[in-house]
């Protein structure tokens, strides 16, 4: 019995040892594979700093993350261009202070002043991303433009979506000619028959790897992000990446750093290293969403000013998100 | 006979089944594919992979941390709960052993929802504190359970004659309970132990930054594509649990031939 | 006084236990049920029916038949497993009995996730299974066997199977050989001797069972992420959306009520029919 006390006691000091970090430690909250676990090494031994990483999946589990957590408890986090809106709103966000990021001055200037906060004061653009279809041109021969391509009884079972309701009713108003952002019923009524209509085609709704579907021969077509759809192509050339002809959704993801954080220097230092060329370049290298800074640029001038066009953003709906809510469980 | 071969293979079916997806899981630690898609061929690089991969030993590390410290403390709290309330009458007593249940029977995630709930009503932060002190809230019944099994009429008895030969209350639980209710502690901790191992529903809601157990590591990847490095930690990890299961069933015959001869 | 102190040890930390720990966040989740959220997620302390009423809608009562179903489904199977398995482990020696008992248990110390992740090697189009079976030239277009029901029943099965074989097994085991005997000697047939022998006396251990399975299967929502596609919800889902996703704690705190209501009526089901609460959690 004291012999079982004594080994389990050790166990515990083993486990319980912890590093020593000198400079303290950073608390960051991102999307699920957005930035390489090397990098994050990389960052805690040039500054011996200890990041606490955490992940979500939807910026709707960022939320509930940091209104149910203890203040202080995140720094840096990540949240999409109408999450950044509604944190500012719900008074949630601490101003950047942009001189001290060095690397400011390497942010691509296309991506500031973006409509959810105009002035840059509680966001920086990180990553953009933009919906596509992907299709495995090994066994979709015909040619796929748009949402409405997609009805055919041959795709049966042999589509993945994004596990999003925004992204996926967005899309079904889209492709009945309405805005992604519509709130009118009878509207969101057609959205929902669209959908209805396309599920017999729907095999999955994944936001976290609707890439290894395509690449596992699972599906042959997919709208998911742009990212998603480059690694698939990756692993199979003749993976064929379509914007939508119907309008497709960006969403433009943003450092910002959580009001009453702990490490906001830690924090600065954090931004300004994701920003330094090497290491940004690392980051889409590895996860090719859209580079926001001009030294990591990945989309040629002209895509990059179509996409930042023809783009639609996901806005704020308040209180009209209880109807996308019921739609989405009848769908499923 | 034929009728006993029939009952064979139904036997050697079911484990198949329990054991079918561990093994597929053993064998692909050793695949040289990354995306755990088809066999190529013979690899031990995820291995040393493995030792490398620091948010995964680490999530590792903590799920043991967790596991250990809240089936010790469930155990000891469990026991001692289980004679108290065999022994004693207090004002509560019905009330309490009703609630025990409770954690017992309702959906695990009405559990985990509950916890998070009254921790953000506390404006607890969320770390591996709030995961312990889940998984105690958890377990505490289930070593209850298992303790109380002993306690029975005879034991009073001899409750009874100790305490005329003079002996005080803390002699007699430490001489006479303990012995006697010890294998059901035992075997009570084991329970909560795997238990805490296996959960995934109640950690997942009283996680926090830098509390990272392998559950959460696991449910953040399972769609990315699990590196085969988590397959390599779990070929370990059921080595490591077999080899003790073993042992222990080894040692139990042992003792029982001992007792017999 | 001395006693006292040791009559404190033991029964305070219980106390404190079942207050802290059980009965005050359930009682914060009752409470929490007849609130309502702002659409941002926040909670705003006015008294309202309106989420019980949500429940009764159209949508969620649909989705509630169809967990259950897939609950239901799940525990039957298991039941269908379980008793064979357990007479015949009966026929068994002892040392055959415990070994099997034992590793019955074993799966349960990985976890349950990577299990699950298991599975989706083993089913998915490109899968294990399927490229055996197209090779083996069994079939010759592979099988949906996950991203939808199936595979959600598959995952339910397996990770519930152990809670229904424990039970199911340990009250097959206990039954007294010579009643059998008896039975058999009296020239009963073996389907007699099941139906009243064997069936009254481990009926509680198959309702012990059934609870431990199907309760968890309305809950598990990772089976049905991981092996469902998202295509389906069940109730687990629902309640995870709720609180991490959909950000109305009331609506999710109301169908928790809902679901401890449940429990409760299944619980006094398993007592009425001879059920020990002390078995439920003794493996």
């Amino acid at each position: 019995m004291k012999k079982i006390m004594i080994i389990i006691s050790l166990m515990l000091i083993l486990c319980g040892c912890e590093k020593n970090n000198l400079n303290g430690e950073v608390n960051v909250l991102n999307w699920s594979s957005y930035i390489p676990y090397e990098i994050i090494n990389e960052f805690e031994k040039e500054y011996n700093i200890k990041v606490n990483y955490g992940t979500y999946s939807s910026n709707e589990e960022l939320l509930a993350k940091i209104s149910s957590s203890s203040p202080g408890t995140y720094d840096i986090i990540f949240p999409s261009d109408y999450m950044v809106e509604l944190m500012i709103q719900k008074d949630m966000l601490m101003p950047i202070d942009k001189n001290r990021i060095k690397n400011y001055s390497n942010i691509n200037k296309l991506f500031l002043r973006q409509k959810f906060d105009p002035n840059n004061i509680y966001s920086l653009p990180f990553l953009a991303a933009t919906t596509v279809i992907a299709v495995n041109k090994d066994k979709v021969l015909d040619d796929i433009r748009g949402y409405n391509d997609l009805f055919k009884d041959k795709y049966k079972n042999n589509i993945v979506l994004l596990d999003d309701q925004r992204i996926v009713i967005g899309m079904s108003l889209q492709a009945n000619g309405y805005s992604m952002n519509e709130v009118d019923k009878n509207k969101l009524n057609s959205g929902k028959d669209w959908l209805l209509k396309l599920n017999k085609n729907i095999k999955a709704f994944d936001s976290d790897s609707p890439k290894t579907f395509l690449i596992t021969n699972e599906v042959d077509i997919g709208v998911m992000w742009n990212a998603e759809a480059i690694i698939a192509k990756e692993y199979n050339p003749n993976i064929e990446i379509i914007y939508p002809k119907e309008g497709f959704a960006i969403s433009l993801d943003n450092y910002s750093l959580v009001k009453n954080a702990k490490n906001v220097e830690n924090s600065y230092k954090f931004i300004n290293y994701l920003l330094r060329s090497d290491v940004n370049k690392k980051i889409t290298d590895e996860y090719p969403y859209i580079n926001t800074t001009y030294s990591g640029m990945n989309l040629d001038y002209n895509e990059l000013l179509m996409v930042l066009n023809q783009g639609t953003y996901v806005e704020n709906i308040g209180n009209n998100i209880a109807n996308y809510d019921k739609i989405w469980a009848e769908i499923k | 006979m034929k009728k006993r071969r029939l009952h064979n293979l139904f036997i050697f079916l079911v484990f198949s089944f329990l054991f079918l997806p561990i093994i597929i899981l053993v064998i692909y630690s050793f695949n040289s594919s990354s995306m755990n898609t088809l066999f190529e061929h013979f690899t031990l690089d995820w291995y040393k992979n493995l030792f490398n991969n620091r948010d995964l030993i680490d999530a590792f590390t903590n799920t043991l941390l967790v596991a250990s410290v809240s089936t010790i403390i469930s155990t000891i709290i469990g026991t001692i709960s289980a004679y108290g309330l065999y022994k004693y009458n207090f004002p509560l007593k019905n009330l309490v052993n009703w609630l025990i249940y409770i954690p017992i029977v309702i959906p695990e995630i009405v559990l985990g929802i509950s916890l998070l709930s009254i921790y953000t009503l506390m404006k607890l932060e969320l770390s591996l504190f709030t995961i312990i002190l889940a998984h105690i809230c958890f377990s505490i019944p289930f070593v209850i359970v298992s303790v109380r099994s002993t306690l029975s009429k005879e034991i009073s008895v001899l409750e009874e004659a100790a305490k005329d030969l003079g002996a005080n209350n803390y002699i007699i639980f430490r001489k006479i309970i303990l012995p006697i209710i010890y294998p059901a502690m035992i075997s009570g901790a084991t329970l909560a132990f795997t238990l805490s191992l296996d959960d995934v529903v109640i950690s997942y809601f009283t996680a926090g930054p830098g509390s990272n157990t392998l559950p959460l590591y696991i449910y953040s990847m399972i769609k990315t594509g699990i590196t085969p490095d988590v397959n390599a930690l779990t070929t370990l990890m059921i080595l490591l649990v077999f080899t003790i299961l073993i042992s222990i069933t080894i040692y139990q015959s042992h003792k029982i031939r001992k007792a017999i001869i | 006084m001395k006693n006292k102190i040791f009559k404190l040890v033991f029964i305070l930390p219980i106390i404190i236990y079942s207050i802290v720990l059980v009965l005050l966040p359930l009682l914060y989740v009752l409470f929490l049920s007849f609130l309502t959220s702002d659409s941002y997620g926040g909670i705003i302390y006015s008294f309202t029916f309106k989420n019980y009423l949500n429940i009764l809608e159209f949508t969620y009562i649909k989705m509630f038949i169809k967990s259950s179903l897939i609950a239901i489904i799940t525990t039957v199977i298991c039941i269908l497993i379980s008793y064979p398995f357990a007479l015949i482990l009966r026929t068994k020696s002892k040392n055959f009995q415990n070994i099997a008992t034992k590793l019955i248990m074993i799966p349960f110390l990985t976890n349950s996730l990577i299990r699950t992740y298991g599975w989706i090697i083993l089913l998915r189009k490109s899968g294990v299974i399927n490229t055996t079976l197209l090779t083996l030239g069994v079939i010759n277009k592979p099988l949906s066997l996950m991203y939808n029901n199936l595979g959600i029943i598959i995952g339910m099965v397996y990770t519930l199977l152990p809670f229904m074989l424990l039970p199911v097994c340990s009250s097959v085991l206990a039954i007294d050989n010579s009643l059998i005997e008896a039975g058999r000697d009296l020239g009963a047939k073996p389907l007699q001797i099941f139906k009243k022998i064997i069936l009254p006396q481990t009926l509680s251990g198959v309702f012990n069972g059934s609870l431990m399975v199907f309760i968890p299967a309305i809950g598990y929502f990772f089976i049905s992420d991981i092996l469902g596609g998202g295509k389906t919800m069940i109730i687990g889902n629902l309640i995870k959306n709720q609180f991490l996703s959909a950000r109305n704690w009331p609506f999710g705190s109301a169908i928790s009520v809902f679901l401890i209501i449940v429990t409760f009526f299944l619980v006094k089901i398993y007592k009425h029919f001879g059920g020990k609460m002390d078995d439920l959690g003794g493996f």
